[in-house]
Order: C-alpha cells, then structure tokens, then sequence
C-alpha cells in the first residue's frame, strides 16, 4: 500500500502547480493588456501622424489662397475663418501626439517647426482690420492694415514653402517611429500570447499527470487495501496491533474473530479480551510483559523466553465444545522514525500441537496398557479369545457400514447412533466378560463418543469425525492383538467342538469381573448350552452376556443386603438351554431383588421415555416391558457395566429378529427371570443374519 | 493411528477452500475407514506425505461438480486443463493447511492431478484410509486420508 505522505506531497504539488498556472495566466494577460493599450494608442498615434502630415501643405493652400484673395479683392474672412481653424487643428492634433508619443525627441522638431509656423500665422491670424479700401476712383485697393496683413501672409507662405519638406519629412520619421512602436508592441503581445500558451499547455500537462498519477496511486492503494483484507480474511493466524494503552487497532485478521468468538476488537482493552479466558494473575503478567515492550532496550528474542502467553490454555466459549483450546501469543514491535509505534500480536491456535504432545504420552500408557492385555491374554483361553476377534471383527465392520451408509441431513446422521449404540455395547459386554479391559475402555470411549452425539442439537458430518477415529484407534488395537494372539497360540489347540461351548466360560468370567466391580458376590450355572444350534450361538451369547450383567448389576444385592433378607451372600444366576416341542427355550434367573415397577416408571419418567400421566395409567406388565425400551436405564450414572440403556434393548432386538418373543416374571425381593422363546427356524434366520 | 484433529485439519483445508473460492460452504458427510478398494471420481488432486506420517491425500471429484465450482469462481473456460488446475488447486489447499498446522514434522510433496479412468485407491498396508464424503450444493466429491 502507498503510504498517505507522499500522496500529501501530490495534492501540495497540484496545489502549487495550481497557483503557479493562475500566476503565470494572470502574469500574461497583465501584460497582454498593457501591451495591447500600448498598440492601440501607438495605432492611435500613427493615425494622428498620418494626418498631421496633411497639414503642411493644406496650410500653405490655404495661406496661398488668402494672398490670391488679397490680390483680387476679395472677401478673405472665411478663408482666415478656414486657416484659424486648421492651425487649431494642427495645434490640437499636435499636442495629443506629443501626450502618446513615447519618443519625444523624434517630435522635437516638428514642433519647434511649428512654433515658427505659429509664429509666422499669429498676425495674421490675428487679424481684425479692414483689408480694402473703396474708393470710386481707383475702385477697391488694399488698406494699409491690407498691406501689412499681405505681407504677413507673404512672410507665413514664404516659411511653409521653406519648411514644407522639413515638416513632411519630420512628420513621416514620427509616423515611422510609431509605425515601429505599434509593430514592435504587436510582436510582443504574440510573442506574450504564445507563451502564455505554451506555458499554461506545459502547466496542464503536469496537472494531468500528477492527476493520473494520483489516480494511479489511488488505485493502487485500493487494491493494496483489497489485498491486504483478503490477507486479512484469509490467514488462520489472527493478527492485530496493540497501542501504548493496550487497546487494540482497528484492523485484525477474521481468524481473530474465530478463535475469540467476538467482533468487537476495535479500541477493546487487550485485558478484556483475556478477560475470563484466562486466569487473572496471567492477564497481569501478560500486560507487563507487553509494557516492556514498549522499552526499546529490551532485547525481543530475549524477551520471548519469558512471554507469559506463549502457550496458554484458554476456557472455551462453545457450549458444544467446553474443551479447553491452546493459543500461543507472539508479540513483535513495529518501529517508526519516533520509535515503537505500535505491538503486532499474533495468535495460532496450537491445540492440535499440544493434543498431539498429549497423545505421544497416551501413547506411552497406550503401551503400557497394551502389556497390562498381554498379561491379561495370557490368562485367557485362546479359543475364545479367538472367537471374541471374529465377533469384534464382524462388529466393528457392521459399525463401520452404518458410518458409510451416505448421509447429509440431521435426521440421516441420527438414524445412524442407534445402530452404533447397540453394536458397540453387545461387543463391549464381550469384552468386560473375558476381561480385555483396554478393548472395552475403547468400546466405551467410542460408546461416549456417540452418546455425546445424541445430545446435540443437530449433527453434522464433523459430530463422527472423532467417532470414525477412535474407531480405526479400537481397529488397530484388535489389530495388535490378533497378532500377538496368533503368536501365543498353541499349534495343538484343539478346535472347539461348537461356538457354543465358549458361551460359559465369558459368562462366567463377566460375573466375577462384574461382583469385583459392584462389590458383590454372584456365580453364573450354565445347562443345556451345548444343545445350543451353531447358528444361534453367536446372537444367544450376546443376549447372555447382556442379561447376566443385567442381573449382575441391576438384580443381585450386595451382600449386607442379601443377609437382611435371609439369602445367601453369593448370589445366583441360572441359566439353562432347552430344546422345546415348537423350538427353543432360554431362561435366565436371579434370585436378586427383583423389578420394582414403580422404579422402573420413575426411570423412565426422568429419561423421558414416558411421561408421568402415562405412567400412572401404566400396569405392572407395560411397565416391566419398558426396561426393553432403548434408551432406559435405572442407573443415574454410565459405568463400563451399565447405564446406557442399550443392552436390554439389544436382547429384545436380536429376539425379535430371530422371530422369537421374551417373559418376564418377578416377585420383588425374590427373583426376576426371563424366559425367551425361539422358533424352530430361529437357527435358521440366526444363518441368514 | 491418524488422530481426529489431523483429520480435521485436513476436512478443515477442503472446505476452506469452496468457502473462499466458491464463495460457499461445503460440509461433510458421514466419515468411514475404507475396507475396501474405492473408486476415483474423474479428477482427483493427491498430495503424498512423509515425515512424522507417510501416506497420501487425494480429493477426488466429479466433473459436474466442478462445472459448476468454475462457475461460480466466474470462470469461462470449462475445459480439461482448468479442471485439472482447480482440483490441483484444491489439493494445493490442502496441503498449505497442512504445512501451517504441522510444521515441518509433515513433509508434503506439490500436489499431482489424476484425472480419467484411473484405477481405484486401494487400501494401503500398514495404514487406515479415511474416506471423508464432502458434500457442496447437491455435488458430492471425497476426500481420502490414508497415512500411518
């Protein structure tokens, strides 16, 4: 951009340029004036010249002609009339040559001339006699006044006929003399006239090109403004000057706005922008730090290693990202003539660096998390190890799938969290069952991950970024295992007889994993699994795995409890197999507290499942079927065991989907069992799924 | 493992470039790890990366799409050779966003244009690929992330 002096210096310059053409025109017709006035009256002049030169001779005519009318006798008063008159004339004429002449002395002798011919005419110009005399004798004769006024006459004609060629002469000198004047001031007033010209052409060329010159300039300043907005709304950095005052200038970058979620940076004190940011002491390092700055002593990259703000933890302002963001302030002087104008402050977002440095140390308990499985892979049977990675495989696959089925709207990304939810937590109850604790801390990250979506106002493809990544994190973990599984594998294991068989030992396993974290004591019985068809092992395992835990969690009571109430400290939990005449029939019991269907109402009531009038108009059947609904929960609390709401909603999908229906019996206090029923052709649909 | 803010800022270098230079939005749509070989649209703009990761980048579109993206940046000229500037240039963006925000840990080869018939992207051993749908008026293009 031009800076704004010297585009002063063109407007002083045009200004000058200005007043040097109005001088200079004003200069020119000055002088044109003069020198025009100077013509006319030396045209004026020659005009008088011209006609003095008439006078000599009309003079000596008329002198000539009153001596013939003397001579005659005739009557001479109109003819001394006539010459009184012309000598008048000359006189006059004369003298208003001698007031224009600018030449005196070239008129000198005209006139001296003319004082003798003046001379040489007064008497008889003066003449006031009687010429004649009449008498009968000698007729009329001239008088004695006749006489003396004839001599005169003689004498005046005798002085023009001497000095006719001397007055022609002089008078045509004046006229020259004039002629050259009027032509010489002619010369000059062109000469003036087209100077003036060139000179106000010469004035108007340089008007126009500074003119153009400005306008260039302004036009380059303008796209230099362009350029640096677009700079300025383009850049991820936000940029802005701070003054002595600490407030901020009048121009910033539009990343500023973004990072600040404000735009009413123009004047605001540098405090009030980290004002409820970041904590108060630091805000008052900051500007300390800053007004060291100002101090021109101060060596700047010295002074670096002790900003306070080089990479500071900012609160966050969305409500729909409370995480805490990273910036990093840098802060450069910007020196004048007069010494620091201004401090240019720069802010990058440094999240992604610092949640990167944060990752190599998760890493590291990544690893050492990663050992923890190892020991833990050694206490667990390979094979159902194994046949838990097939299941993880084909779950997180199906995961995946719903992640790619296309969608743009709120409502198409929404369809998608039930499915998430439910395939998510059957694989983490298998999980928690053979007790790979990292995969299910994953599945229940991930799980969080896609729970937190649900309570967004509205989603976007942005809400599944992170639930796309910690789902190739869970896939290279399995990935990790698998390998390491394969490794550890004994080349002599027997294969297992049925997918069946591992059904047990992961419930087994899930109980005690589930009594050491709820403080309680429960085994789990298993009959009639092996009678269990391969093609429903895989759905029955997954609704065992959530109907233990079920029990586990919501139905055994810790054991102080159980005593109060006459029951074993170990709680039980049967589960039994059977083949009926029209399918199959799996029942899972607990000789906990039961259902308490009012519990279960006032639970649904606060996860708004249902309101309180449908509530109160609920049985005890409606109400216990709503422990099936996704969604419900009575834990106030989300734990790796429960309090989603996703696993009794899991076990009803699945039966559903093999065409079966579920029972529930319960007597508080006592028991609560479910008894689900299976088609003949369940095993059947079970394939085809 | 590719960390959610990497892949943000790589999403984040694509739309930025339609909300500049297309003067609108783009936004994404659900984001999926690729299992298996995924088909180029007719242009794509890869960017290859070493460094802290290695793999590649490509954003691969549809020719109608970007008709209509020349369009409204008021260009005339439809031809091959503007569509594989603009995809490169897209590229261009997103690998500039990605100098800016990793530093020089991430090395970032001048992004190459594809266009044609060009055999689909193949998952790549030793990486997961990320295949992010990008979504701008009613044209869809991708973005596929594939670094490890």
């Amino acid at each position: 951009m031009s800076p704004a002096v010297p585009l002063d210096r063109r407007t002083a310059l045009l200004i000058a340029i200005g007043v040097l053409l109005a001088a200079a025109l004003g200069t020119a017709l000055g002088t044109g004036f003069r020198l025009a006035t100077r013509l006319r009256e030396d045209i004026a002049a020659v005009q008088t010249a011209s006609t003095l030169q008439a006078y000599p001779r009309e003079l000596l005519r008329e002198v000539s002609g009153l001596r013939e009318r003397l001579e005659v006798r005739a009557y001479v008063g109109r003819s001394l009339a006539t010459l009184r008159g012309s000598t008048h004339d000359f006189g006059v004429r004369l003298r208003a040559l001698a007031a224009i002449d600018h030449d005196p002395a070239q008129l000198a002798s005209v006139q001296r001339r003319w004082r003798g011919y003046r001379d040489e005419l007064a008497p008889v110009l003066g003449f006031r006699g009687e010429p004649y005399v009449d008498s009968d004798a000698a007729a009329t004769r001239l008088s004695g006044d006749g006489h003396r006024l004839y001599a005169r006459i003689e004498r005046a004609r005798l002085y023009a006929l001497a000095n006719a060629r001397g007055f022609d002469a002089d008078l045509a000198t004046v006229t020259r003399g004039l002629q050259s004047s009027a032509s010489a001031a002619a010369t000059r007033l062109r000469l003036l006239l087209l100077g003036g010209v060139l000179a106000a052409l010469v004035l108007a060329a340089i008007a126009a090109w500074l003119l153009l010159s400005r306008a260039r300039h302004a036009r380059a300043a303008q796209e230099a403004r362009e350029r640096t907005r677009d700079i300025l709304r383009t850049v991820r950095e936000g940029f802005f000057l701070l003054d002595a005052d600490h407030r901020i200038g009048p121009v910033w970058s539009d990343a500023l706005g973004r990072m600040f979620g404000r735009e009413d940076f123009a004047g605001l004190d540098f405090r009030n922008l980290l004002a409820g940011l970041v904590p108060e002491p630091t805000i008052a390092t900051a500007l300390k730090y800053v007004d060291l700055l100002w101090g021109e002593r101060a060596n700047e990259n010295l002074m670096k290693t002790i900003n306070p703000l080089s990479q500071v933890e900012v609160k966050s302002t969305d409500p729909l990202n409370p995480e805490p963001r990273y910036l990093q302030f840098d802060f450069h002087r910007v020196t004048g003539a007069h010494g620091v104008k201004y401090v240019l402050c720069s802010v990058v977002d440094v999240t992604s660096n610092v949640a990167l440095a944060r990752e190599l140390q998760e890493s590291q308990v990544g690893a050492n998390a990663q050992l923890d499985m190892l020991i833990g892979m050694t206490r667990t049977d390979p094979l159902q190890l194994a046949s838990f990675l097939d299941t993880a495989d084909a779950g997180l696959k199906l995961v995946n799938a719903i992640l790619r089925e296309p969608a743009r709207s709120d409502a198409d990304f929404r369809r998608k969290l039930g499915g998430l939810m439910r395939e998510l937590h059957t694989l983490k109850g298998e999980a928690g069952a053979l007790e790979l604790r990292g995969v299910a801390d994953r599945l229940h990250a991930l799980e969080s991950r896609v729970s937190a979506c649900e309570s967004r106002p509205a989603l976007s493809g942005d809400d599944f970024l992170p639930i796309v990544a910690k789902l190739d994190e869970l896939v290279e973990y399995l990935r990790g295992i698998r390998e390491i599984g394969a490794r550890l594998a004994r080349t002599d294991a027997e294969p297992a007889a049925s997918p069946a068989d591992a059904i047990a030992p992961i419930l087994e396993a899930a109980a005690a994993r589930l009594a050491q974290d709820h403080h309680k004591a429960l085994r789990v019985e298993c009959s009639g699994f092996d009678a269990i068809p391969r093609p429903l092992a895989k759905p029955l395992k997954d609704c065992l795995v959530h109907l233990v835990r079920n029990a586990a969690v919501h139905g055994i009571e810790d054991p102080d409890l159980r005593r109060t109430r006459s029951k074993s400290d170990v709680g039980l939990v049967r589960t039994r197999f059977a083949r009926t005449a029209d399918g199959y029939e799996l029942t899972v019991e607990d000789d906990g507290a039961g259902i308490a269907p009012d519990a279960v109402k006032a639970a649904a009531v606060r996860a708004g499942l249902i309101t309180e009038a449908e509530a109160a108009a609920m049985d005890t059947r409606a109400a216990i079927a709503l422990i099936f609904r996704a969604g419900f929960s009575t834990m106030s609390e989300v734990s790796l065991g429960a309090g989603r709401g996703v696993g009794m909603d899991v076990v009803a999908r699945t039966i559903h989907a093999l065409g079966g229906r579920i029972g529930v019996a319960t007597s508080p206090g006592k028991y609560t069992r479910f008894k689900i029923h299976l088609p003949a052709a369940a095993d059947a649909a079970a394939a085809v799924a | 493992m590719l960390h959610e803010r990497e892949l943000k800022v790589f999403v984040d270098g694509t739309t930025h470039f339609f909300e500049v230079a297309a003067e609108q939005p783009a936004s994404i749509g659900s984001p999926y790890l690729m299992g298996e070989p995924l088909a180029l649209h007719e242009y794509s703009g890869v960017i290859e990366v070493s460094g802290r990761r290695e793999g590649v980048v490509c954003f691969t579109a549809p020719k109608t799409m970007l008709a209509v993206m020349l369009m409204k940046m008021h260009e005339t000229d439809f031809g091959h050779e503007t569509m594989r500037d603009l995809v490169g240039e897209v590229a261009n963006t997103i690998s500039g966003n990605a100098r800016r925000n990793f530093g020089n840990d991430f090395r970032i080869s001048p992004p190459h244009v594809l266009c044609g018939d060009t055999p689909p992207i193949e998952p790549r051993p030793g990486a997961r690929t990320f295949v992010i749908p990008i979504h701008w008026r009613s044209h869809s293009a991708k973005l596929v992330v594939a670094l490890s």
